[in-house]
Order: C-alpha cells, then structure tokens, then sequence
C-alpha cells in the first residue's frame, strides 16, 4: 500500500477543493483515527475531540503534503499526539497511569497502527470485490457463533455438503482479489513459500 | 500477503477483525470529519483546549458558586492563550499578548457572532451561540487563531 494510487489521486483531489475526495479519505481513515483514539484509551467525547483536531490538522496540511503516500503514517502520528495531549490536559484530575509509562517509542506505535489499518483496508477491499453470494456466505459464517450449516442451506438454497466446498472457493477467490493479489506481487511474505 | 491468509481460518478470523473494526466506528465520528472540509479556508494557527473547568470537579464548584460563569476554557497555540469564560449571556475572552482584533464564532455551517478585540486582548462575543462552535481570532498584525470547539 505504500503508493496506493488511490490515496494519491484522493490527496490531489482533496487539495483543488474536491468534497468528495475528502468524504472518501475521511471514510478511509476514520477507522484508523478511531482505533489509535481507542488505544489510548479515550472516552468517546474525547475521541471527537481528537478526531476533530485531527481532521482539522490534516485539512491545514494537504497543500504541503509532499508525498501523499506518507498518509496514513501522518495520520496515525498525528492521532497519538493529540491523545497525548488532551490526557496531559485533562490528567491532573484523573491520572491515567498510561501517561507515566509511554515506554514504546511513539513513532513505533503508530507505524503498528498503520500497518494494522492497512491490513484490514486490504481486506475489505478484498471482500468488496467478491460477489455477493460468496460475501453472504462468509458473513454467515463470521457471525458469532458462526450460524449453523442446516441455516446457511435453508437461507442460501445450497445442500449443506457443499457449503464446505463453497467455503474454501470463497476464500480462494478472496485471496485472488485485485487488492490481495497486488499484496502478494510486492510483498517479500510469500517468497518463502514452495 | 500475510503468510497466515493463506490458513482458511486464520484469513476467516482476519477478516471478521476487518469488517468488525470498520462497524465500530461511529457514523458521527465519521460525519464530523467530513465537516472539516469546511475549514480549509481558513489559514489559521490551531489553539488546541489545555484547560476546561467542566473536567475539574473543585473548580466547577468554586466557580458555580462565586458567580455567573458557567464554565472556563483554555486555548493555547505555540505563540497564544485564549481565555474564555462562558456566562449565560455572553462569552467573555483574552486574547494574550493582547492585540486588537475582531473574533468570530464559527460553527459548521458558518459564521454565528463577531466581536471585536480591544487593546488589552478583551472581547465580549454575545448572546452564545446555542450550538458548538468554534473562535477564529485575527488579530491586527495578520496572524489567524483557531480554538477548538466549544459545546454550549
């Protein structure tokens, strides 16, 4: 994801005054804001708060973005100082033992975050694509407790000895989605592999 | 690819993980941000809060009781303080350094009230606005201040 062409052409956009390209960054990375809020662990009003200095910091600084690509790690950077700060400003009345101990290196932190936001954006993505019996399918069977294979039958018209089969193509096709597919071209993970 | 997406239950659990983590996050949170948008415009210095009495159970008490203020704010840039105390009929601030200027109260639709900021960095904004909004101070000498919001 390193120089997703997407976030580029969103920053672009953005930057000439593009709403739309906003909402669509904002939306894509609402999700990491909130989980490094989260991590920190914010209230929600606080998590709006920062959600709001955050968004605010990132308007002011798309003009001088210089490598839109860098994003996500601004984004996460940014999150985690803002954290910081409204803890130290609100923990004179409540202290957060949080703040005393902060002994893993905040850019290390953040660079964990990223890569975990990019993870699940992939995936996402990925299950975006896959048509949308296989996506009912694998809903069905992410649910908690997983739903039982006589229900996943009766609501998807299938015997159930071929829900299992289904499964494995599902996740299959999963793994050959433009979005996991590009993963696999650059990343060095499945070189190990026969 | 991750080498464990190639497990059929681990990918199964990575991406419950993924889709669950995007359910939690508040349609609000979300919406806020795209607001934000609206602020481009404005080249401002960020005054983030550093104090506000509502958080600070023994001052929310002093000052209930000693008087008509309501609730006291603190914004601070690198370079600036401003100083609000929220009474029912007007927002009273200090700018420090003090500098002649106008102030206006921003919300996301645009702009509620607009004051003036006399020598000693004094303004009265009034009546408060009713809805959250945010202070854009611009002083004489060119420099822009933005304040968090502040929720009535």
């Amino acid at each position: 994801m390193r120089d997703d062409p997407t976030v580029v052409d969103l920053v672009t956009r953005a930057r000439d005054g593009e709403k739309n390209a906003w909402d669509e960054l904002v939306e894509r990375y609402a999700p990491l804001v909130y989980s490094v809020c989260r991590r920190c662990r914010l209230a929600q009003p606080d998590i709006d708060d920062v959600g709001q200095s955050v968004w605010l910091r990132l308007v002011e600084h798309l003009p001088g973005l210089r490598e839109p690509a860098a994003l996500p790690g601004w984004i996460a950077t940014t999150t985690q100082r803002e954290c910081f700060r409204l803890i130290r400003a609100t923990s004179r009345v409540e202290p957060v033992d949080f703040v005393q101990a902060p002994d893993v290196p905040e850019q290390a932190i953040a660079e964990e975050e990223v890569l975990r936001h990019e993870r699940k954006t992939i995936l996402r993505t990925a299950f975006a694509e896959l048509s949308r019996r296989c996506q009912v399918l694998l809903g069905l069977l992410m649910q908690d407790p997983p739903a039982p294979y006589d229900e996943i039958s009766r609501r998807l018209q299938v015997p159930i000895g071929s829900i299992g089969p289904s499964r494995a193509r599902c996740l299959t096709r999963l793994r050959q989605t433009p979005a996991l597919a590009r993963l696999a071209a650059d990343g060095p993970d499945d070189r190990t592999r026969g | 690819m991750d080498p464990d997406w190639h497990d059929d239950e681990k990918l199964i659990e990575a991406l419950r993980d993924a889709l669950a983590s995007a359910d939690e996050v508040p349609s609000a949170f979300v919406e806020a941000g795209k607001a934000a948008f609206a602020w481009r415009t404005i080249d401002a210095e960020l005054a983030a809060l550093t104090y506000d009495s509502a958080q600070d159970p023994l001052d929310a008490l002093a000052i209930r009781s000693e008087s008509a203020i309501l609730r006291s704010l603190t914004f601070a840039s690198d370079g600036w303080t401003v100083e609000l105390e929220l009474t029912p009929d007007a927002v009273l601030g200090q700018l420090d350094p003090p500098e002649v200027g106008t102030v206006t109260a921003r919300g996301d639709g645009g702009k509620l009230a607009t004051a003036e900021i006399d020598e000693l960095g004094f303004f009265v904004l009034g009546p408060p606005p009713n809805i959250p909004y945010r202070l854009v101070c611009t002083t004489q000498s060119g420099t822009t201040i933005l304040t968090g919001w502040v929720t009535p």
